[in-house]
């Protein structure tokens, strides 16, 4: 994100914001808003004061500031510094930066960090909703299950390298954890039929299995073919957290070796 | 066209000095210092005068004003500073370039809302200590030598406040080369103070020649005082010394911006 904002400096290669890098943008604020660091403010400035060189460096009208204090719900503490704000308001006043220039692109470097769930579901809700009237917004984030419930595409990235790219729903469906789970009080012939056709099952209980590595439509079928009586038949999604560890399982950092006594 | 961009940066600028309260503490700090250290350098050469019995001598206020600089530089160089490497402590600075990711132009902004500022904070604490001198020590008390020529005391208030517009540029090219506010301090400290005096007390001829060119003998050179603290006078001409501290300015901007141009921020 730093890069791509022209903070620092890219060992190969370039990024480029529509097409252009990102300092030949005539007014950056109107085109990416980002909120990289919420604390990244000037302790003694005042957070209308802040926005206002923010809006006058880039030919923001002084009403639009008003009005970004108002959305992000800080136009009653708009004349109090910044440093004596809680983690919760400078994010706020973060997002207010962000969405001062009504830009297209979005970027947020985790930005529930340290929030209440109220603050959360603000964020969750905000993001979506700018997402709904056709921006692109950019969040980066380690907390999956936010992660599951926000975006809409996913890009891995692990060890500086890109891990995976593709769409939200892609990324669970191709997880080993992905399965299907069928009730039937024939299993155990159903189990046998399922491995003959290459299916992996896992027999949970007396009238219980979990196949993995076929569709729920081709394991209906494959029953139906059997004639075997199904109580139910019904996909068990992985969580996003699974799918992840899965993909990174090989190129974890700082990883921890499961304890062992 | 850039033009317009750079106005709109200046404008940010502008905003953001006059929003924090360090502002206000170093003008007034500033101000205050000048009037205490001018009246306190004139009482002093007033009572010399008078010690020695000067008939008809003259003191000319903005002479004291202009010797009190030399301290009262400091806090206003400390402000200069701290537009930049307040900025680095708190992180502000990737939102400034976020908002101006021309780096040089945002070194310029700056630059170009500090100049005028220190110009005027020079001319008009120099003005009010030139006042507050004259009034106390054109008194009988202080023998009544002191003087106000309005043309000579015009002259070197706009010399003073040009030397306050130069250091202070060059610190925040320094500030914009160190980042951080220690070491901006020190560095500026030793340039402006620490090492003229300490190459001047070595009493070597190089080293003499040597301090009389740093920004501290250059500024007192231009702004046309005889009292170099050494005794000595300054071998050289006021336009020398502007000349000089040109130099020194151009130098630190040139350090800050090549920082500035390769450093990640």
């Amino acid at each position: 994100m730093r890069m791509i904002l022209g903070l620092d400096r890219p060992t190969s290669g370039t990024a480029l914001v529509g097409g252009v890098p990102y300092h030949e943008i005539r007014y950056p604020l109107r085109t990416v808003g980002a909120l990289l660091d919420a604390r990244a403010v000037h302790p003694g400035r005042s957070c209308r004061a802040h926005l206002l060189a923010l809006a006058r460096g880039n030919g923001i009208t002084r009403s639009r500031v008003e009005e970004v204090l108002e959305t992000v719900g800080l136009a009653g503490v708009a004349g109090r510094r910044a440093g004596v704000l809680s983690l919760g308001m400078s994010q706020r006043l973060g997002i207010a930066a962000a969405l001062l220039g009504d830009p297209d692109v979005l970027m947020f470097d985790e930005p529930v960090n340290g929030l209440d769930p109220d603050g959360v579901r603000w964020v969750r809700d905000l993001m979506r909703s700018l997402a709904e009237q056709g921006r692109t917004v950019f969040v980066s984030s380690h907390l999956m299950s936010e992660m599951q419930l926000t975006a809409d595409h996913l890009v891995v990235i692990g060890k500086g390298r890109l891990i995976m790219d593709a769409p939200l729903a892609a990324v669970i469906a191709q997880s080993s954890l992905t399965a299907v789970v069928v009730r039937s009080p024939h299993a155990g012939d159903l189990s046998v039929r399922l491995r003959a056709a290459g299916i992996g099952v896992e027999r949970v209980g007396e009238n219980a299995i979990v196949a993995t590595g076929a569709g729920i439509e081709r394991i209906g079928d494959l029953a139906y073919e059997a004639g075997v009586r199904l109580h139910e038949l019904s996909t068990r999604e992985a969580s996003l957290e699974q799918a992840y560890q899965e993909l990174t399982a090989s190129s974890v950092e700082y990883g921890v070796q499961r304890a062992s006594v | 066209m850039a033009v317009k961009e750079l106005g709109q940066t200046i404008g940010a600028e502008w905003t953001k000095l006059w929003s924090v309260r360090s502002t206000w503490w170093c003008l007034t700090g500033a101000a205050v210092l000048m009037v205490l250290s001018a009246l306190t350098l004139g009482g002093a050469t007033a009572t010399e005068l008078r010690r020695a019995g000067g008939e008809g001598a003259r003191l000319v206020v903005s002479e004291p004003v202009i010797s009190a600089t030399s301290f009262v530089q400091f806090a206003l160089v400390t402000l200069a500073m701290l537009t930049i490497t307040s900025e680095y402590a708190s992180g502000g600075i990737r939102t400034t370039l976020q908002a101006t990711p021309i780096r040089g132009r945002m070194l310029a902004a700056k630059a170009l809302v500090v100049a005028p500022v220190m110009f005027a904070a020079g001319v008009v604490s120099g003005g009010i200590a030139s006042a507050v001198t004259y009034a106390v020590l054109s008194t009988r008390m202080f023998g009544g030598y002191a003087v106000l020529p309005p043309a000579e005391t015009t002259l070197d208030l706009l010399a003073l406040g040009a030397f306050l517009a130069l250091v202070s540029v060059m610190t925040l090219g320094v500030g914009a080369a160190m980042r951080s506010a220690a070491g901006t301090l020190t560095v500026v400290f030793m340039l402006l103070m620490g090492l003229p005096l300490m190459l001047a007390m070595t009493g070597g001829q190089v080293a003499l020649e040597v301090s009389m060119r740093m920004p501290m003998f250059a500024g007192l050179a231009f702004m046309g005082s005889t009292d170099n603290l050494t005794g000595g006078p300054i071998p050289y001409s006021p336009g020398e010394g502007l000349a000089w501290l040109i130099g020194w300015t151009a130098a630190g901007v040139a350090a800050g911006y090549a920082v500035l141009r390769r450093r990640d921020a």
